[in-house]
């Protein structure tokens, strides 16, 4: 999958740009930072979806085959472009769905890091059911404030609902067994879209552990190359003195990371490092 | 200028020439001599540079020479000087750059000029002066200031001026500092002449040019919790005729107006300048060149430009949602955004600026390309600053880059450009045809063709 790849590239050099901004004259420019941390997680929440959608793909296969009827608006994130990076995306159907819900709730909640929980879920609603089509379709058409605030809205939903793994798992989106990584333990109760049933939220509740584990399981051996890669670096950044403007360059490193990527230790380390 | 030109207008059905070009000729340029920072004064006279080193240079125009026609005024050195050095911040382990981000100028009160620099902490005011005589005959000193033994005096005489060389004499009357933890990116005299404002990453201070000590913040937008920083401020400026108002731009592509009579603190905007976000463009690097790189008021103070990586908009101050005009500097880029993360071109700050009757703007580019947008007819021209044209009054071609397909005659293709040639800093002569173009270490200066 090139666009996994490729995601990947575009994590490792937007570590190593924030590493050597360390060590640039003139101390840490803040506005580079803050642009380079925004990619970085971009790159990361198509390089996690991207995985589990590859995981589930087999299991989901049906559903799939329902996803790949999206309308072309909704194929905002990565239109079949020239570029490099957006042509290895749009060959994942999926991808396109997740990024416009993603961007929109993230400039709506630019003042929230739940932005980024409401981000990570939205990556992982599209490889949903049918009724996650429906409400797909209604985030890719409507403007941000509307996508927030439209109690039908269930994107958000669907990704607390977790992907079925299962073909059991059938057109009552809001199913969770196999539960999902990151942002669905963060979630705040006006980040859902209300139209949640309560049931579905208990479950994403009480499975918020298990989505951990089994997040910090699939994650730990991909995070792992780029630790290795950059341990040497990090080491450094842990001694470094809490002066202001690294400290909030690091925070702004950490901005997107920190709450998606707490509970997964390889990732903690390398970013607390920052 | 010598002869009928017109004034400060100009686009497509004029045509620039090379006039003069300054730095030095060979390539490997010293990283102290990269200009940061280019910028006429307001009688369009003297024209200042700063560059990485912490050195400012004016050059002034000489004066016009009627007795013939086709000699064109040159700009030539007038004054240089250290503004600023590098310094370490020994509480915070930092280096302090020397680079100069920008020069603004003072209008002129009296014989001498006034200059604001800045480098990424300090702000200072120079006076430039001209000094062309100096007292002679002094009775107590020898003329190389030795004091004379008072034994020895047996008459006395009154000093006299005498004529010399002309020297010009810049000296720091004031020094700000300290007024700001982040970056300073932006400073902006305001209208009233007696207040300017410096903007960093997060904050914006209001500063009286008599009082160094302190200074008001007008603008923090720095989060309680530094972890949900999501965008920071990238440029500021006074509004050219109410001395009230200034604007501010962000990394996420929305321009504040705000109004110093509303409140102390102008954390809340008077008016917001925000366009929707074009879904259709979306990718990995959407964030990072919407940023706004620049944002200028036009000289009639109703319209406003911002740049951004790959646009040029100009915004009428009385519509918040969305910019009047846009145009497309260099479209052909959208498509290579990947790699231009990865050399980090994508995060180069392009500035734009207004002629003097706010009919044609002008924005740099790559290659040392450059791009003339005229707003009255509609059009556009590419050129290039290259010593390839650099005979006198040679005319300037106009430059095509070839996107994709069958590359034509003339036209250069997008993997040809050169990204290391960039054309970050122009400046337009607030009257006549006249352009500055700082390429990376050369300045060139262009000027309507006379005919």
């Amino acid at each position: 999958m090139e666009y996994k790849v490729e995601a990947h590239r575009i994590m490792s050099i937007s570590l190593g740009k924030i590493y050597n901004s360390r060590v640039q004259r003139g101390g840490i420019k803040l506005h580079k930072n803050l642009l380079v941390s925004l990619v970085l997680r971009s790159a990361r929440q198509v390089y996690l979806s991207d995985y589990y959608s590859g995981a589930c793909l087999n299991a989901q296969s049906e559903r799939e085959g329902n996803e790949w009827d999206i309308t072309d608006s909704e194929r905002e994130k990565f239109p079949p472009s020239a570029t490099e990076c957006d042509r290895v995306e749009s060959t994942e159907e999926p991808q396109p769905n997740e990024q416009p819900e993603k961007e929109r709730e993230y400039r709506e909640n630019d003042d929230e890091v739940k932005s980024d929980q409401v981000d990570c879920t939205s990556t992982l609603q599209e490889q949903n059911q049918n009724s996650s089509l429906d409400s797909v379709a209604k985030v890719s058409s409507e403007t941000p404030p509307e996508s927030i605030t439209e109690p039908k809205e269930s994107p958000s939903d669907s990704a607390v609902a977790e992907r079925d793994s299962t073909p059991e798992a059938n057109g009552e989106s809001h199913q969770p067994p196999k539960p999902y990584v990151c942002s669905n333990r963060k979630r705040s109760a006006e980040e859902s879209e209300s139209g949640d049933s309560p049931q579905k939220r208990t479950k994403v509740a009480s499975s918020n552990a298990k989505e951990d584990e089994e997040a910090e399981e699939m994650d730990t051996s991909n995070v792992s190359n780029l630790i290795t890669i950059f341990g040497s670096s990090f080491s450094g950044l842990l001694s470094k003195e809490s002066a202001k403007p690294e400290a909030e360059a690091e925070d702004s490193g950490q901005i997107c990371c920190d709450q998606m990527l707490k509970n997964l230790n390889p990732w903690s380390t390398a970013i607390v490092a920052f | 200028m010598c002869g009928g030109l017109r004034a400060g207008g100009g686009g497509n059905d004029v045509q620039w020439c090379f006039s003069q070009v300054k730095g030095a000729i060979d390539d490997d340029v010293a990283e102290a001599d990269i200009i940061s920072t280019v910028e006429f004064n307001h009688s369009g006279e003297l024209l200042a540079t700063g560059d990485k080193g912490g050195r400012v240079v004016i050059f002034q125009q000489e004066t016009e020479n009627k007795s013939q026609p086709q000699c064109r005024s040159e700009y030539n050195v007038y004054s240089t000087f250290q503004s600023h050095e590098p310094e370490f911040d020994y509480l915070k382990s930092l280096e302090i750059e020397e680079k100069i981000n920008k020069i603004r100028w003072l209008p002129q009160k009296n014989a001498a000029q006034f200059l604001l620099s800045t480098n990424d902490k300090t702000i200072k005011l120079w006076k430039i002066s001209e000094r062309d005589k100096r007292p002679e005959g002094y009775n107590l000193k020898e003329e190389d200031g030795r004091y004379r033994d008072a034994a020895t005096i047996t008459t006395l005489r009154v000093p006299v001026f005498r004529p010399m060389d002309l020297m010009v004499e810049a000296s720091p009357r004031r020094v700000f500092a300290n007024g700001h933890t982040y970056h300073i990116n932006s400073i902006s005299v305001n209208s009233d002449n007696e207040t300017y404002l410096s903007a960093d990453d997060l904050r914006i201070n209001l500063w009286h040019l008599e009082i160094t000590d302190r200074s008001f913040n007008v603008v923090d937008i720095k989060p309680a919790n530094m972890e949900e920083l999501t965008e920071v401020i990238t440029a500021a400026e006074f509004h050219p005729h109410q001395c009230n108002t200034f604007v501010y731009s962000s990394s996420k592509g929305t321009i504040r107006l705000c109004d110093m009579r509303a409140s102390a603190l102008c954390d809340k905007h008077s008016k917001l300048f925000e366009e929707p976000e074009d879904p259709s463009n979306r990718s990995f690097f959407s964030e990072i060149i919407s940023s706004i790189s620049d944002v200028k008021f036009s000289h009639n103070g109703r319209y406003m430009m911002t740049r951004d990586y790959l646009s040029v908009k100009i915004w009428d101050l009385n519509m918040e949602n969305r910019p009047v005009e846009t145009y497309q500097v260099h479209e052909y880029l959208r498509s290579k955004l990947c790699s231009l993360y990865e050399n980090d071109c994508i995060f180069d700050k392009f500035e734009c600026c207004w002629n003097g009757n706010d009919s044609v703007v002008m924005t740099g580019s790559y290659n040392n390309f450059f791009r003339m947008l005229d707003r009255s007819q509609r059009r556009d021209v590419t050129l290039e600053a290259s010593r390839e044209s650099c005979k006198p009054r040679q005319v300037l071609k106009p430059r095509r880059v070839c996107a994709g397909g069958k590359r034509k005659k003339d036209e250069i293709s997008v993997d040809s450009l050169d990204f290391n040639k960039k054309i970050l800093h122009t400046a337009w002569h607030p009257q006549e045809n006249i352009i500055a173009v700082a390429t990376t270490n050369n300045l060139y200066i262009f000027q309507e063709k006379v005919n």
